[in-house]
């Protein structure tokens, strides 16, 4: 559906992952991956917090 | 047999080379996430009940939050910066996350695997400080500050003293073959530099200064987690040699220089036995003797490649003696270190690349770059290395957790700690919700 395919015949291929001949797309991945990892330690903060006000 | 055929075969056999080569990497790398699960057992087993799953849930984030990191910009560090704080972007290209060799390439056999091993190592490194700070520390801070260790001090001592063109190898002739520098001391000053900013544990010490010892709540999982820890040790060391690199397809060590496994094995072994057996010389503690082991192998395993095995276990005793020593100095000076990760990683780490210094002056240096006449072995080089990776580790670590406690989100309230940091997560580590004293 997104065309992700960088190769057309398996013959002399080199790259084959996803969006390999695609730097948007892979830009895309790479910053979502990133968000992936920020929001995690955002909802652990929040957590935190609420636990220490709720063991004061 | 004809010219055709002759190529065809030498193709086969380098293919099979290559193939070979990702085989002992990938297996090496499985075999090294054993010491993650070692520091899993080995933390939860030394944390309270009420701490106990807090503890295991710290260390599996670190190994969690490593792997991405670690492919973001972890590599293109060690692979861009070996001559100081100057980017190579030659060679950075090839650890750039968008780079066409850093995912499925049918050309590439090797990025892969290299990228997996030293992922691994950087989850080594960041687990060493997770010990040292259970039971107190929040899990957001935590989980930065193993980033930063791990995906980007670690590598970036390591761009510096482990690889064939870094500048300490280069211009001093530093040594350190299985990173007794380039992860465990800085690991070790690493925590060190955080412990002095997070706070002893509620109770640790009295107002007069003395200290008291927190028991964990399983001393058989703490010992059975070192023995773990041990084993992944061997895929530690594996993936530090280079598989086919040298004349006629042997070993070589991370700097290029010849080297067998057997070598490796020997030390290692002798390094495992002696630090058990002088940590139970000098402690008669069960937890210190398997610390003991750790205590061994890494006051050993900067010369691994080298040492004659007697040698190696003399040296591991020595640093069997050197870990509850320096720990309980440690804690003299109002550290809570819980786990003696410090004295363990960080000051055997020391002792091990000085014995280097006293004992293996004078082999020749190394490097299997081009252009590079490597000085032989020296004190001087091992001083300057030791110094250097002291510094890269405490720095970064002192100063990243004196803004977290600025900002108040490092340290866990003594509400908090009384209850069990385990009431942050959404979870019990016992049905019967066992609590420890």
């Amino acid at each position: 559906m997104f065309n992700s395919s960088p190769i057309t015949s398996w013959e002399g291929a080199g790259a084959i992952f996803t969006y390999a001949d695609s730097p948007a797309g892979m830009a895309v991945c790479f910053w979502v991956m990133a968000a992936m990892l920020l929001v995690p330690l955002a909802v652990s903060i929040k957590a935190e917090n609420q636990a220490e006000l709720d063991h004061q | 047999m004809t010219p055709e055929e002759m190529e065809a075969a030498i193709l086969a056999l380098q293919g099979l080379t290559s193939t070979n080569m990702e085989i002992f990497y990938y297996w090496c790398t499985a075999i090294m996430i054993l010491i993650h699960a070692g520091f899993l057992m080995y933390e939860m087993g030394a944390s309270r009940v009420k701490h106990s799953l807090a503890s295991g849930t710290k260390n599996i984030l670190a190994f969690a939050f490593m792997i991405p990191t670690f492919f973001m910009f972890g590599w293109l560090i060690y692979l861009s910066f070996y001559q100081g704080f100057t980017y190579d972007p030659g060679w950075g290209e090839f650890g750039l996350p968008m780079s066409s060799i850093m995912g499925p390439n049918m050309s590439d056999q090797a990025t892969g695997v290299f990228w997996g091993a030293f992922t691994l190592f950087a989850c080594t490194t960041a687990s060493i400080m997770s010990g040292a700070v259970i039971e107190r520390i929040r899990m957001a801070a935590f989980v930065v500050l193993a980033v930063i260790l791990g995906s980007v001090v670690w590598n970036l001592a390591a761009s510096w003293g482990w690889h064939p063109a870094g500048w300490l190898v280069t211009n001093f002739g530093y040594h350190d073959a299985v990173a007794s520098g380039v992860v465990h001391t800085i690991s070790g000053f690493f925590a060190l530099g955080v412990l002095i900013n997070l706070g002893p544990r509620i109770g640790k010490f009295n107002a007069d200064g003395s200290a008291n010892t927190i028991r964990g709540h399983s001393l058989p999982m703490t010992i059975t987690g070192l023995m773990l820890i041990v084993v992944g040790f061997f895929g530690f060391i594996g993936a530090c040699v280079l598989y086919n690199y040298g004349v006629n397809g042997s070993w070589v060590n991370i700097y290029g220089g010849p080297t067998t496994l057997s070598a490796y094995c020997f030390n290692t072994l002798m390094a495992v036995a002696g630090g058990i057996i002088g940590c139970y010389a000098c402690t008669r503690d069960p937890f210190w003797m398997m610390s003991g082991a750790l205590c061994g192998v890494i006051s050993a395993a900067a010369g691994l490649d080298l040492w004659y095995p007697p040698l190696a276990f003399a040296i591991a005793f020595a640093g069997g003696y050197l870990g509850p020593w320096a720990a309980k100095q440690i804690e003299k000076m109002g550290i809570d270190d819980a786990v003696g990760a410090v004295a363990v990683h960080g000051v055997c780490g020391v002792w091990g690349l000085l014995a280097v210094g006293i004992f293996l002056g004078g082999y020749p240096g190394f490097s299997s770059w081009d252009g590079y006449d490597v000085p032989s072995i020296n004190m001087t080089g091992q001083l300057i290395g030791a110094a250097v990776m002291i510094a890269t580790g405490f720095i970064p670590g002192y100063a990243l957790s004196w803004i977290f406690n600025k900002m108040g989100i490092l340290r866990a309230g003594d509400g908090v700690q009384r209850d069990g940091m385990d009431h942050e997560l959404e979870g019990i580590a016992y049905p019967e919700e066992l609590r420890s004293n």
